[in-house]
């Protein structure tokens, strides 16, 4: 058992992100091999009416925010890749530890992750639920960004973070975040504003795209490409439906138009390169499907390109990729950039996007002369490599002696959070 | 192929009908001893191993090694440690690396011992960092940037994150602070560090506070400028990089041009000169810049003077042009002490150039060359004679095998014997001719008288040809040569005017195979 460093304590890892939430069990591994449970992907945020009710209803998991309900609103509690609002994570985290889970979080060490920007007080917050509303016996809260890097097999790396809302690159030393090398910005967000603005906006040759989703639709029929669509909306349920709920589901279907049909060029900008690939079809709920062609591959030129009118006409513009880079290097020691470089790890959903590891490796290697890339081949590990890392840290047998006990907590308060969990 | 009763009996080893059934005992015996043969019982089992075909050929008489043959076998199947089965259980444990009383669980083996030490407590190591009292603060470590608070906060963060100096210098956040660079806290840290330990007593010796101290050495100024040769390497502009890769690819191109030039420069000269170029027969990969460049124009330089000298070089055979041009040959000055002693260090031997014994005597310059090259040669007018009179001396000379310095002067003292060996018996029978001469002239008269007078002369001038000899070769066998062959040669002047020096006395020539062989040796 010593030999591989690990001793499974059936810890539950518990991973918050935005689009979805994603917990583990560890199952107990009686000689050796750390067997994953479940990990189940559930969408995480949404309680269906505005929050100062308290008798509100929560619909939650799969089946929760998707379908249609009479008067139900969307929320999240986690905005910009922190938890915003409180009130509905306890019942979030109920529902996937004892309703989906079956465990008994008070039998159970919890380890929660954290982005690397998380305030003192939110984690303090988190543990206060932890340990007062759950009654767990440890705790323990870690940084994202270490986390994907030990997911990597990597003590010291450069993680560069594309989730759903917040894209961020945090330099990890020896599994500590080096937080004045940490840059973050909302460039997901820019990225999807860019998309819906393709869809939405008419052009030349076609109108804007209605983004109706299939819960509104009562029926349709097949139409030529490019033609205008033939189809009836559920006016029965049009009443019903909240603004909140309209909004969350359009977003949807831009981003599942995003993931199918928008790229990104290896090379860099290219108006024939983008001109010769293959114009790509894609159907939405409304039974309109048309062909896109260059326009797909605006959408991934956002994450490493702004162009001057864009910059001038929007003073606030999140950072794109290089901007983050040069501004978190800049920050390193000389010595480490080199170090850094070198063990580059891209994890989060958003790097997904179709073609972006092979446009970073060409943006990378146009300024640094030795530059290595970690990028899972799988999407699993790249979504959830927080949750990864978390589950072998939970695992480690040296790392037993630093979790929070119920003990410690019920001692020093809420202090020990920053005293333990550097 | 008839069966009997007796194959019967024997394949299903039932006692045959001849011997009385045995007792159980007797027949256990039989089996556990059934090479040795008993007498009293002449039924015997066949021993395990043996095929009972063979046995009924050789009987009980099979070599007693047969009795160890082992019946083949498949292989053993590994035992994995399987079988047993192995419980374990869900078991809460202690960590001793905890301060607290959490008792998380996880599966060990029932057998395991509960009250056994968690093992990875071993690997809580905590480093040991300085301390310091307000008395050694206020009498050593005073300093004007930075105050006891502040270097409290960094002595606690430096421990807090166990010597990662990034990490420290990026969580170090002293309010009110100034802004401290890494090397700042460095240097701070380290320099509290050296002065407590100057200041303490030290238990070991001094080497070994020396040594402590050292590795507590910070060079803040090296560090700094570091640093900023870093820093300055990573701003190089996407132009400057490509320049420097040109510049380099054109320094590169540069240093082969010359390379080439080089060698068709060497060839042309080894194929005018031949070895008096001075140019090693085989060319060895040049290997750096600088011998590219110093080692021709020096040369040339020699070439120009037209200085005349000869290096001779100690045991190594020289090969590569920056040894040949080590030593400067200029043979008629003196040698300043200062080259003597270098020589004498890298057993460099300086020889005069060959007066006596080289065939070509050039004005120009004499290059490095191999000793074995220059292995001095008898004049060729007398060449055929000598090598006669050394073979018939049962001398070999016309290899050097081993061609020292030593050997090499041996050699020329050998040739120089045998030179002056030849050239003394051609005076001894232009002598002789003279005399014979004279005698006919004096007719048939007083014959007797003159013929008795000549050996006396003969055997003079001999001994004066000895002397001279020895001035040469100053060796013993020389002359015991030149003697001897003087002798042989007057003893056979008469019978035959050749100037072979053919018949010697055995015992002679004994004794100077004895003599070239300790010269060998030697």
């Amino acid at each position: 058992m010593v030999n591989y460093g690990g001793d499974e304590v059936s810890a539950l890892v518990v991973d918050i992100a935005i689009v979805s939430s994603y917990y583990g069990y560890t199952a107990n591994a009686s000689d050796g091999d750390v067997q994953m449970g479940e990990a189940e992907p559930k969408d995480d945020a949404t309680s269906d009416t505005p929050k100062p009710k308290n008798d509100a209803k929560l619909y939650l998991g799969q089946h929760g925010p998707s379908i249609w309900r009479k008067g139900m609103e969307i929320g999240n509690p986690v905005r910009d890749g922190l938890i915003s609002d409180y009130n509905p994570v306890p019942a979030l985290m109920s529902h996937a530890l004892v309703d989906v889970m079956r465990t008994n979080p008070s039998e159970h060490p919890i380890l929660v992750t954290e982005p690397a920007w998380n305030t003192p007080a939110d984690r303090e917050r988190m543990a206060e639920i932890m340990f007062e509303e759950f009654q767990v016996p440890a705790f323990y809260i870690a940084n994202t960004g270490v986390l994907n890097a030990f997911a990597a097999g990597k003590g010291s790396a450069l993680v560069i973070d594309v989730g759903h809302s917040m894209a961020s690159i945090t330099p990890v030393v020896d599994g500590f975040v080096l937080r004045k090398g940490l840059v973050y910005s909302a460039l997901p967000k820019l990225v999807h504003a860019h998309a819906r603005h393709i869809l939405v906006g008419s052009t030349q040759t076609r109108r804007g795209i209605d983004l109706y989703p299939h819960q509104l639709i009562a029926n349709k029929s097949p139409v030529e490409p490019s033609a205008p669509p033939r189809f009836t909306l559920r006016e029965d349920r049009m009443a019903g439906t909240t603004e909140s709920w309209k909004t969350w589901y359009e977003n949807r279907e831009v981003d599942e138009w995003v993931q199918s049909v928008a790229g990104v060029l290896d090379q860099g900008w290219n108006e024939q390169a983008a001109a010769a690939r293959q114009p790509r079809q894609y159907e939405f709920p409304t039974g309109y499907n048309t062909y896109f062609g260059p326009e797909r591959y605006q959408v991934g030129e956002q994450f490493f390109y702004h162009s001057p009118q864009l910059i001038a006409s929007n003073p606030n513009l999140p950072k794109n990729v290089p901007a983050l880079l040069s501004e978190s290097l800049r920050a390193c020691d000389p010595d480490l950039r080199q170090v850094l470089m070198g063990n580059v790890v891209l994890t989060g959903g958003g790097s997904l996007f179709s073609g972006f590891a092979d446009r970073l490796e060409t943006e990378l290697s146009r300024n640094f002369p030795h530059v290595k890339i970690h990028a899972p081949g799988n999407p699993i590990e790249r979504r959830y490599g927080g949750w990864l890392g978390g589950s072998i840290l939970a695992s480690l047998g040296t790392f037993h002696q630093l979790w929070i006990s119920k003990e410690e907590w019920q001692e020093h308060g809420k202090a020990i959070v920053g005293q333990r969990c550097k | 192929m008839a069966i009997s009763a007796s194959d019967i009996r024997s394949a299903l080893s039932l006692p045959g009908p001849s011997a009385p059934s045995a007792p159980q005992s007797t027949l256990r015996k039989a089996q556990s001893q059934s090479t040795s043969n008993k007498p009293a019982n002449n039924f015997t089992k066949k021993p395990e191993g043996i095929s009972r075909e063979l046995y009924a050929l050789i009987g009980p008489s099979a070599p007693s090694l047969a009795a160890h043959l082992a019946k083949p076998r498949l292989k053993q199947k590994p035992n994995l440690g399987g079988g047993g089965k192995v419980k374990w259980e869900w078991r809460p444990f202690k960590n001793g690396a905890r301060g607290d009383s959490l008792r998380l669980s996880h599966w060990a083996k029932e057998a395991s011992d509960s009250d056994a030490e968690y093992p990875f407590v071993k690997y809580n190591i905590q480093s040991t960092p300085f301390t310091y009292s307000q008395d050694e603060y206020t009498r050593f470590l005073e300093d004007r940037d930075w105050t006891k608070e502040e270097t409290d906060y960094l002595f606690n963060i430096v421990k807090e994150y166990d010597s990662r100096w990034y990490i420290a210098h990026d969580r170090y956040d002293y309010p009110e602070g100034p802004v401290r660079t890494l090397e700042d806290l460095k240097d701070r840290y380290y320099s509290v560090c050296r002065k407590l330990i100057r200041s303490r007593p030290w238990a070991g010796d001094e080497s070994s506070k020396a040594q402590f101290l050292s590795s507590y050495m910070f060079d803040k100024e090296r560090e700094v400028t570091r640093k900023g040769y870093i820093a300055s390497l990573e701003t190089r502009s996407q132009a400057e990089i490509a320049e420097e890769e040109a510049l380099f690819i054109e320094l590169k191109r540069l240093e082969q041009n010359e390379r080439r030039f080089k060698k068709e420069r060497d060839e042309l000269l080894r194929t005018l000169l031949g070895v008096d170029s001075g140019l090693p027969d085989v060319i060895g990969e040049e290997d750096g810049p600088a011998g590219l460049v110093g080692e021709p124009s020096s040369a040339s330089v020699k070439k120009k003077k037209g200085v005349k000298g000869t290096i001779g070089i100690g045991d190594e055979v020289p090969t590569t042009p920056s040894v040949i041009s080590l030593g400067p040959p200029v043979p008629r000055r003196p040698q300043s002490a200062k080259s003597a002693a270098q020589d004498a260090i890298h057993c460099i031997y300086r020889s005069d150039p060959p007066a006596s014994s080289t065939t070509v005597q050039k004005n120009t310059h004499v290059p490095a060359h191999l000793r074995s090259f220059k292995i001095p040669l008898p004049k060729t007018a007398i060449a055929p004679k000598v090598t006669q009179a050394l073979t018939e001396l049962g001398v070999q000379h016309a290899r050097l095998v081993m061609p020292t310095r030593e050997n090499c002067l041996q050699m020329e003292a050998l040739l120089d014997a045998a030179t002056a060996l030849v050239e003394t018996k051609k005076v001894v029978d232009r002598v002789e001719q003279e005399t014979r001469v004279l005698r006919v002239r004096l007719g048939v008269r007083s014959s007797e008288g003159a013929e008795g007078n000549e050996p006396d002369d003969v055997e003079k001038e001999g001994d004066e040809g000895t002397p001279m000899e020895v001035e040469e070769g100053k060796e013993e066998d020389g002359r015991a040569q030149s003697v001897v062959s003087t002798r042989s040669g007057r003893g056979r002047k008469q019978s035959r005017r050749s100037i072979s020096v053919s018949s010697i006395d055995t015992s002679a020539s004994l004794s100077t195979r004895a003599g070239m062989k300790r010269q060998k040796r030697s």
